[in-house]
């Protein structure tokens, strides 16, 4: 707290705030579940008390967040001080090191607070947390393995609540364009393969592809030899792949590669050829979906996309998405999820830090940010009339049917492998590699790494 | 608001603090040998072999703090691994690794293309601007991308390079000319080789100017005598150029090619901001930047960074002492 005073004018702002001016108003809207703040409030007493929580959310997120908080202010009496930041991830090693933690904080990545988790910087959470996050949250066994770290004895124990979760297996289209010509939505991959073909013999180009980012050039590749490998394969490699426990260069992570080159590198079936595919930019590549004449009738891409649409887009007309389908071939992998998250943690242990974790697991918690904008909830018990629009409840409703959820691999693996060899692998494969090259390069880099044995901070997942 | 105000207050605690601490330690100096009384002229001989030191002491300090210890602190970070000795492993994967070997060759491109193509262009443009009305025009206007940031010109280019679907409009300038001409348009700095040197003349655009005005300078500094005794004895102006006028002016090229040199061996910017390295155009600093900052191993980082300052240290070296001898 190097600025008191600062601080002090902050929690007086979130004093005066105080129930009245929560912005649903307790017990009016039916679609939030009032009944769980009521409880919560019931068994919750902490006036006076306050809890410190430092996360990576600034600006409108922040604001959410806060709207969000106040609810457990006016439930329980307590306090919440929230800083945001932009270098959040920085952040907190530096505060953590200082040996001045805030109570809570919020992981952009789990691999950090795996990290801390190991150092003994982080409390773990009651012992019910894995039975209540497989019971509550969909694909429930998946959230809990995402979560449990070994501590510094080296046993295991469930360290971070999931909240506020970011989905990746979309494919975006435009319903106009589709009816105009008698397609379908996909259900099966296949169908999605056999549609691609059909596009091209009807004279279109199926898909808008652009892995440009600049200095990140070449991670949207990423998302889809991910989203590819959970459709391939059971979730249990999909893990040994990020940890490393099988080479880079195995033979199904090769195969998923070479199905994203499938689609990415046959000159037909791509907006810009596939040796546009690499240059464009994949802030760009949407304005394919958009053009009279469509350029382009499909696109893979996570959720943040819509920002970079054209300003008067009609989500429901303009465009749509559906879930990127999974292979008929391969009916017992169900319906994986690939996504992104944040995660709360204890760093200091207070009982109002105990408390309001435990807030997180009331469905109002969630509905409360569902009505605003940007959260997407697993939590089965959150009402999903609670979404603001129809475009969030359709991915929150991915989210909730989802048989696996699996965070995106390449945050998860070391940064040397997830930051820079994998899109190096995939600009190089797109560009004219083949897929065992690409992969045994990222391999090789990878061996490397273990060679030397540093890199342990980030991302090691097991 | 608040920034400015404090922007503003750390200026003045800065030069009033080294107002103070000159003339407070002049005054110091001064009260323990003052230059009076019977041992006046021994204490003037002492205080002045310390003076310079008091005055120098600021600046080597922070010269040590900022510029000695990161070079002794990377290269012991280049031999270790995790805080652990390691010999010249780092070294070894380095050589290994197929990226090192692609920077290198690219680095050697750089070196080679940028300063020789910077200082020609300059060279001509210099002799050109020289002789004709309108040169202070065109003289401005080759220098002024010399006022650009190294990423503002990245953008600027990477717009030039620009690539849209063929049969959309291009608004990349080369595509656009490209597709007018009746070909069909490319992702230019997606292929191999001709990628590098589309970079490469980025950084001629904008080292060019800069070589056009020292060159300028030193050719108005030759006597008029020899240029007029070769005409008199028939020489045609090519011939007047380049075996009267260059020849005098050797040292100059040499600063000037040498200076291009040392900024192109630290070449960063423009392929971060561009391509980050990939279609195979890495270099030795933006390899070094992934593996610091993307891939957090600053034992590798500073590998590298070693091999880069051992590249740089000879033209460095022959640069100062070219420079010295210009002067005397």
């Amino acid at each position: 707290m190097r600025h008191p005073l600062l601080v002090g004018a902050l929690t007086f702002v979130a004093g005066t705030a105080g129930a009245q001016d929560l912005l649903f108003p307790p017990g009016e809207d039916a679609r939030f579940t009032w009944e769980s703040f009521d409880t919560f409030a019931a068994d919750h007493d902490l006036s006076g008390q306050s809890v410190t929580i430092s996360g990576p959310w600034t600006a409108e997120d922040e604001v959410t967040f806060r709207r969000m908080f106040e609810y457990f202010e006016a439930a329980t009496g307590a306090r919440v001080n929230y800083s945001g930041s932009d270098s959040f991830e920085q952040q907190i090693v530096i505060d953590t090191s200082a040996g001045s933690p805030p109570d809570i904080a919020v992981f952009p990545q789990p691999g950090l607070a795996r990290g801390m988790a190991a150092q003994g910087r982080l409390a773990p959470l009651p012992d019910d947390t894995g039975d209540w996050l497989r019971a509550n949250y969909a694909a429930g066994e998946s959230w809990v393995d995402l979560v449990t770290f070994p501590g510094p004895d080296g046993r295991e124990a469930v360290f971070g609540m999931p909240y506020k979760i970011d989905v990746k297996s979309l494919v975006f289209y435009s319903p106009e364009n589709f009816a105009a010509m008698g397609y379908e939505v996909p259900g099966t991959m296949e169908d999605l393969k056999s549609l691609t073909e059909r596009i091209v013999s009807d004279g279109g180009v199926p898909w808008c592809i652009g892995l440009g980012a600049g200095a990140t050039t070449g991670w949207p590749a990423t998302d889809w030899v991910e989203d590819l490998m959970l459709r391939l394969h059971p979730p249990e490699v999909y893990d040994q792949w990020v940890a490393h426990e099988i080479p880079f260069d195995d033979p199904r992570v090769v195969e998923a590669i070479e199905e994203f080159g499938w689609f990415a590198k046959t000159d037909a079936f791509v907006d810009g050829g596939a040796g546009g595919v690499g240059w464009i930019d994949h802030r760009d590549s949407p304005t394919g979906l958009f053009s009279i004449p469509p350029r382009c009738f499909l696109m893979h891409q996570a959720s943040f996309i819509g920002s970079f649409f054209p300003p008067d887009t009609e989500f429901g007309s303009d465009v749509d998405f559906f879930y990127m389908p999974p292979y008929a071939s391969h009916p017992d992998l169900g319906r994986p999820v690939l996504g992104a998250g944040t995660t709360f943690a204890i760093t200091r242990d207070t009982p109002t830090a105990q408390a309001f974790v435990h807030f997180l697991r009331t469905p109002i918690a969630h509905e409360v940010w569902m009505a605003q904008t940007g959260l997407l909830s697993p939590l089965t018990t959150a009402n999903l009339d609670a979404y603001g629009d129809p475009t969030l409840r359709g991915m929150g409703e991915i989210l909730v049917n989802a048989d696996t959820f699996r965070f995106d691999a390449s945050d998860l693996m070391p940064g040397a492998i997830g930051a820079a060899a994998f899109w190096t692998g995939m600009i190089d494969f797109v560009a004219g590699d083949s897929a065992e090259d690409a992969a045994n390069m990222i391999e090789r880099t990878w061996v490397s790494l273990a060679r030397t044995g540093g890199l342990d901070t980030e991302g090691e997942a097991e | 608001m608040n920034q400015i105000l404090f922007a503003g207050l750390t200026i003045l605690v800065g030069v009033a603090g080294c107002l103070a601490y000159f003339w407070l330690s002049n005054m110091a100096l001064d009260r323990v040998f003052p230059p009076r009384g019977a041992s006046a002229s021994a204490n003037l001989r002492r205080s002045g072999r310390i003076r310079p030191w008091l005055f120098l002491a600021p600046a080597i300090l922070f010269l040590g703090v900022y510029l000695v210890y990161p070079v002794f602190a990377s290269v012991w970070l280049a031999l270790s691994q995790g805080g652990v000795f390691v010999g010249i492993e780092n070294f070894v994967w380095l050589v290994q690794d197929p990226k090192f070997r692609e920077s290198l060759i690219n680095n050697v491109l750089w070196l080679i293309f940028v300063p020789s193509m910077a200082t020609l262009i300059g060279l001509i443009a210099a002799q050109l601007t020289d002789n004709i009305k309108w040169g202070a025009i065109a003289k401005s206007l080759i220098f002024m991308p010399m006022a650009i940031s190294f990423v503002g010109a990245a953008v600027i280019w990477k717009f030039i390079y620009e690539f849209r679907a063929e049969g959309l409009a291009q608004i990349g300038l080369l595509n656009a000319f490209v597709t007018t001409l009746g070909f069909a348009p490319h992702a230019w700095l997606t292929i191999p080789l001709l990628n590098t040197f589309l970079l490469m003349m980025i950084m001629v655009w904008m080292q060019a100017g800069f070589a056009m005005v020292l060159l300028s300078a030193a050719l108005r500094g030759i006597p008029d005598e020899t240029i007029e005794a070769a005409i008199l004895d028939g020489a045609n102006p090519w011939q007047v150029f380049w075996r009267v006028q260059v020849p005098q002016i050797k040292g100059t090229i040499a600063v000037v090619w040498t200076t291009i040199t040392i900024m192109v061996l630290k070449i960063f910017d423009i392929v971060f901001a561009i391509t980050n390295g990939q279609w195979g155009t890495q270099v030795l600093a933006n390899m070094m930047y992934d593996w610091s900052f993307r891939a957090g191993d600053f034992n590798r980082g500073a590998t590298i960074a070693i091999v880069i300052m051992i590249a740089v240290l000879p033209i460095m070296i022959w640069n100062i002492r070219n420079a010295h001898r210009e002067r005397d």
